[in-house]
């Protein structure tokens, strides 16, 4: 006997059948709870570890990567060269001449097809310390200092920003607040000068501005100049300066003649080897020396005196005629520095009474009175600056305008 | 279509819709070794003797009080002026009542120097070896057995003991200098505010019965100064950088965590500026004081006041650990004491 037709919703319910278990053993069941409580525990317990955490289990161990770093040296696809510059970043690789690198720079250059080196020149001067560092980022290479008199008292240490703080620990938060981003230091001792010693330290910073910066921040104003490098001094146990991106001290152990002689030779190898790039610091070194107050030149990034268009800007105390004035200096392009000078000018008027003074030189001037304090004003070929808050407006505007005739240098 | 697979074997034992016996023996097994694999790497993560803040099971050690010599009659904070280190360390001790006060025939006494750097001695960063030339040398006179001194610096202690010339002074007077190895570390247990786990230089504890801070008085870039407090900072170990964060949480923490015998604050020369690490003389500032006492809030802010000659309203650290009742930071309220060496 033939069996019935099966009709297409049978078809349907039997397929649907054969795939729901109605009668699951009690065993398999438990086994199946069992394991979706497992499942719940194992997460439980790796959220109750995330919550108890020891940072010494974790912490991360950067001589580790040691091993690491040789692979990758030499490869220019991992260095932020021109090309690889951000978005709105303004970038000009320039190659620095061997005889200019510094040791560390000669050996990590080999082989590579860029420097790896920004700088804020190619016409972005006004925004210095958004570019890169002045000089490749510092290989592993020791410290060789060959100066007759020294021996190293060890090996060259490397720190970067993650482990500076094992270095200088509560220090360190100073420096990379002026985006440090590698130092080498190295001691050497002295012969004939028993138990002497002098300690090296090369601070890589990303820009020569943020150099300066940390430079200027920890300035001693007591410090007497020296000749092997423009920012810089001597103190009474040490050398001092900044050159390119590098903020290098020399600190000797003692004040033995000795000790200092080999300080100072050691002081003068480092400014040799260092390359000279002074890219974003014109406006310093326009600021007049005369009356300047020791330990005062400080560097604004951006907003300079609340104003969104004073970018770059140095400014410094100056003791004049018995007065303490405040003088600042911004270098851009003239046309920039013109509508800046406007801008400063309309702000101006709308809390105060403006008023315009006559040319000196051909610098634009005008002086404002705002809430009982005065500011005198100038722009002239792409360098803005002034006095702003000062006491006395006679002194201010006579300051401004003997800088502009050349008398003030 | 069914899953009952179609052989003699299953026939008349399975339900219609369920599944065949040697199917269920395997997903059984697979669950099972699923299990047991869970189970195995379970035990293979889990570190029993690691200590793992938190779980409860495996406490941190707490550090005992080494508080000894209170007197109502004698001060308990005494200021020493002076050009010589010696002398004036001197007369701070001779005024508190002498170190026999403190130290008992046979102590074996902790000095905790700060050596956070490899600095030279007169850059002020760190304790100036004739400051612990002149506290050990009474701590002997007084019958101590025998003295530690340790420090914890992230940097090369070896370096940092030579550069800061405390290495030699050990030498000198048979100290005995314990350096950090890895196994000189235990796990702390402190209800701080943010020092809670933490672990912790404990060798040199492991037999002292006093404990002796000697710190100099220098500005920090993070709590504006580093003093006695601050000192004991330098026994943690790990990552401690970590606490930046909450600088003057975790140096209130250290009134909590330790209960010296003595502090002992060195403002003969004091980093004014540029610190903790300074680096030019033209920092430091000859004051030429010693102050003692047992109470680190009260040292600290008198060291703040008039040595690094600073308001004391911004210093956030003593105003914590005053207002946890961990010291008194009115050092004019303390029996003091005020002499010239």
């Amino acid at each position: 006997m033939a069996p019935p037709p099966v009709t297409e919703r049978q078809a349907k319910k039997r397929d649907r059948n054969a795939f729901v278990r109605t009668k699951v053993p009690i065993v398999e069941r438990i086994s199946a709870v069992v394991i979706v409580l497992l499942i719940a525990g194992i997460g439980i317990a790796i959220w109750m570890k995330g919550q108890r955490w020891d940072p010494n289990l974790y912490s991360l161990r950067t001589d580790a990567l040691n091993s690491t770093s040789a692979a990758v040296q030499g490869k220019a696809g991992t260095l932020r060269t021109g090309s690889g510059a951000q978005p709105g970043e303004e970038s000009v690789v320039k190659e620095p001449t061997v005889a200019q690198q510094s040791p560390a720079v000669k050996n990590a250059g080999e082989g590579e097809p860029a420097s790896g080196e920004m700088s804020g020149e190619g016409g972005n001067e006004a925004a210095p310390a958004k570019t890169a560092s002045s000089a490749p980022a510092a290989k592993n290479e020791p410290m060789e200092i060959a100066i007759p008199g020294i021996k190293p008292m060890g090996k060259t240490e490397f720190y970067n920003p993650d482990n500076l703080f094992e270095k200088i620990d509560g220090r360190a938060p100073a420096y990379i607040g002026f985006n440090f981003q590698a130092l080498r230091s190295r001691s050497f001792s002295v012969d004939g000068a028993d138990s002497s010693y002098v300690d090296v330290y090369e601070y890589r910073m990303d820009t020569p501005v943020n150099a300066f910066g940390m430079f200027a921040l920890e300035r001693d104003p007591n410090g007497k100049p020296i000749d092997f490098a423009p920012d810089g001094y001597s103190g009474e146990m040490g050398f001092f300066f900044r050159q390119g991106a590098y903020y290098v001290q020399i600190i000797a152990s003692d004040q033995n003649a000795k000790t200092m002689t080999a300080a100072k030779a050691i002081a003068v190898d480092r400014a040799k080897s260092i390359p000279v790039d002074n890219a974003g610091l014109d406006a310093r070194r326009r600021l007049p020396a005369t009356g300047m107050i020791a330990d005062s030149v400080t560097f604004v990034q951006d907003n300079a005196q609340g104003q969104a268009f004073l970018k770059s800007v140095f400014q410094a105390g100056y003791q004049y005629e018995g007065a303490k004035l405040q003088f600042f200096l911004m270098v851009t392009t003239p046309d920039e520095a013109a509508a800046a000078w406007t801008s400063y000018k309309t702000f101006s008027g709308k809390f105060g009474k403006v008023t315009d003074l006559p040319d000196v030189k051909g610098a634009k001037i005008f002086q404002a009175e705002n809430f009982g304090k005065c500011k005198v004003i100038y722009q002239r070929e792409g360098e803005l600056g002034g006095i702003v808050d000062a006491q006395d407006a006679a002194k201010a505007r006579k300051f401004v305008e003997e800088y502009l005739q050349g008398q003030i240098r | 279509m069914s899953t009952t697979p179609d052989n003699g074997e299953n026939q008349g034992q399975e339900p219609e819709n369920g599944i065949g016996r040697r199917e269920f023996i395997l997903r059984a097994g697979a669950a099972g070794a699923l299990v047991a694999g869970s189970i195995i790497a379970g035990r293979k993560l889990w570190q029993p003797n690691h200590f793992i803040p938190g779980f409860e099971d495996q406490k941190g050690l707490q550090l005992p009080p080494y508080t000894f010599g209170a007197s109502k009659l004698l001060p308990t904070m005494a200021i020493a002026h002076g050009p010589d280190h010696e002398k004036t360390v001197g007369a701070a001790i001779g005024a508190l009542g002498g170190m026999s006060r403190f130290i008992e025939k046979g102590d074996i006494v902790m000095i905790k120097p700060n050596v956070a750097f490899d600095r030279p001695p007169a850059l002020a960063a760190t304790t100036h070896p004739d400051a612990l030339r002149a506290v050990a040398n009474l701590v002997f006179a007084a019958g101590a057995a025998k003295i530690i001194i340790a420090d914890n610096p992230i940097n090369s202690p070896t370096g940092c003991f030579l550069k800061s010339g405390l290495r030699q002074v050990a030498n000198e007077l048979n100290l005995d200098l314990l350096y950090p190895e890895t196994n000189s570390f235990a796990p702390l247990q402190l209800t701080g505010e943010v020092l809670k786990n933490w672990t912790f230089f404990h060798e040199p504890f492991k037999k002292a019965t006093k404990v002796i801070g000697l710190a100099p008085c220098k500005d920090h870039n993070l709590c504006h100064s580093s003093m006695t407090m601050k000192n004991w900072y330098g026994l943690l170990g790990g990552r401690r950088n970590q606490f930046h964060q909450h600088i003057h949480s975790i140096v209130s923490d250290f009134a909590l965590m330790m209960k010296p015998t003595l502090v002992i604050l060195d403002g003969m020369n004091v980093l004014m500026k540029n610190g903790p690490t300074g680096g030019r003389l033209s920092d430091v500032k000859p004051m030429g004081t010693i102050v003692a006492g047992t109470d680190m809030v009260a040292v600290d802010s008198y060291g703040y006041t008039h040595l690094l000659e600073r308001d004391i309203a911004e210093l956030t650290y003593i105003h914590k650990a005053h207002d946890r009742g961990l010291g008194n930071k009115n050092w004019k309220e303390a029996h003091y004491k005020e002499v010239q060496a």
